[in-house]
């Protein structure tokens, strides 16, 4: 028990890389990915096609790859966004991948919505800009909460993925010190912090739930 | 003339659907188009509303025209046209499409904060008179699925007329209603004649028709074949 309140505090030493990842990605792919949705059910076909092949190559390859792409593929190909600093490359890569799962979720929200009542809208004079903000939005919000929500979990648990870059979060903490003091008491406590994270993002998932619902 | 189509065709893809469409609705009237699903009467409620587009054709509404045929091509109303053409256009779909999201009152003021930027008091205020003239002020506070049928469909009148319209379309409005509700409905459609407004409607329902209509048009295979005038 020593061991563990002992180990604690070195671990939580990773929690900024763990949540920075997380709350940057939160914050910028949730607009991303209802713009990328917006383009998707666009009747302009240039934006529907673009935004649906990049939505297939982001949900096709492994998060991963994606970041060895833009951390080592982009500096390959002349393109140096953010000089050697690792952590700008771990957002952009988490922002453009979860941005895409997000769009997906969002297409089929907009698309959720009976088309007779924007046409509903359009006959009262709105314009499209209010039927989005006023009539589709507020729905796709409601209908789309639980599945936005699968993602948010899914995503404290892949910023483990970070350590593949060198940067050093809760799970490679862990991982050092198993491998320093041969125990897997570390992986243990790593667990438990997830499993509190999550149950944390669950209830507030669960508050905004009831906070948009209504019956239909 | 409060509502003037001429000569409408409409096709889609290789079934022609309208035609040569001709019919008038003038104000405080009420015109029917009677005809059994798939005779073209849901397309002509929506080329009047602007939904589709004619092929051929023109229609006017107040003068204005949505779409009219100068020298064998067809002109439609821009958006500008249109959004000022749909100020004198109601609409009240067979299936309401009231939005789920927001309480009844909601529902029928926000065109008015929204669109005509009227002031949140005087759109309620004006939202609730419209209510109780339809017999629900009581369910303001409620949302659609709380709602019967009938009073959903109240609600969707109340939506359309709070604008104030010349011209409200009906498409089956008796198509969920039980008898003693119809006869409710029809009271209302004529009250609404009764201050002024033409009305159209699409209807396969001959007895309730009957009851609301001045003129009725029967529609088949894309043309007026009847044109009668009931009582």
């Amino acid at each position: 028990m020593t061991y563990i309140f002992k180990i604690i505090p070195q671990i939580l030493d990773g929690l900024g890389i763990t949540f920075g990842t997380f709350g940057v990605t939160l914050v910028l792919s949730l607009p991303l990915g209802m713009l990328i949705a917006l383009c998707r059910v666009s009747k302009n076909k240039v934006l529907s096609s673009i935004s649906g092949i990049y939505t297939w190559v982001l949900r096709g390859t492994p998060l991963l790859l994606q970041m060895f792409f833009v951390f080592f593929g982009l500096p390959a190909i002349g393109i140096q966004l953010f000089g050697r600093m690792r952590l700008p490359y771990v957002y952009l890569a988490f922002v453009l991948n979860y941005a895409a799962y997000f769009a997906e979720i969002f297409r089929s929200g907009i698309q959720s919505v009976e088309k007779g009542q924007i046409e509903a809208a359009r006959l009262l004079g709105f314009k499209s800009s209010q039927i989005n903000q006023k009539i589709v939005m507020p729905q796709v919000v409601k209908r789309t909460l639980p599945s936005i929500g699968n993602e948010i979990i899914t995503l404290i648990k892949d910023t483990s993925l970070v350590y593949a870059l060198g940067l050093t979060e809760i799970f490679k903490i862990a991982r050092s010190i198993s491998t320093r003091d041969v125990t897997i008491a570390p992986y243990l406590v790593v667990g438990c912090i997830y499993l509190l994270i999550t149950a944390i993002i669950t209830k507030i998932l669960g508050l905004a739930e009831k906070k948009v619902y209504y019956e239909e | 003339m409060l509502l003037e189509v001429t000569g409408l065709y409409k096709a889609f893809k290789d079934t022609q659907v309208l035609n040569d469409i001709n019919f008038n609705v003038s104000e405080g009237e009420v015109v029917s188009l009677l005809g059994q699903s798939g005779a073209g009467k849901t397309t002509i409620i929506r080329c009047i509303t602007g939904l589709e587009r004619p092929d051929k054709g023109s229609i006017a509404i107040d003068d204005k025209n949505i779409c009219k045929e100068e020298n064998g091509v067809m002109k439609y109303a821009d958006k500008k046209e249109l959004f000022d053409i749909r100020k004198s256009l109601g609409m009240v779909f067979q299936s309401y499409h009231l939005f789920p999201h927001m309480t009844v009152i909601d529902n029928v003021t926000l065109a008015l904060t929204e669109v005509r930027k009227m002031s949140r008091e005087d759109a309620v205020t004006k939202g609730m008179a419209m209510l109780k003239m339809l017999g629900i002020d009581d369910k303001a506070r409620q949302r659609p699925f709380e709602l019967s049928g009938g009073q959903k469909q109240r609600v969707a009148i109340a939506r359309s007329c709070v604008t104030d319209p010349k011209l409200i379309c009906f498409d089956e409005p008796t198509a969920a209603l039980d008898p003693q509700t119809t006869e409710e409905m029809t009271k209302i459609i004529r009250n609404l004649a009764a201050d002024g407004m033409g009305v159209l409607i699409i209807s396969h329902d001959i007895p309730f028709v009957n009851n609301v209509s001045d003129r009725i048009l029967t529609v088949a295979n894309g043309k007026i074949v009847d044109e009668i005038t009931p009582k």
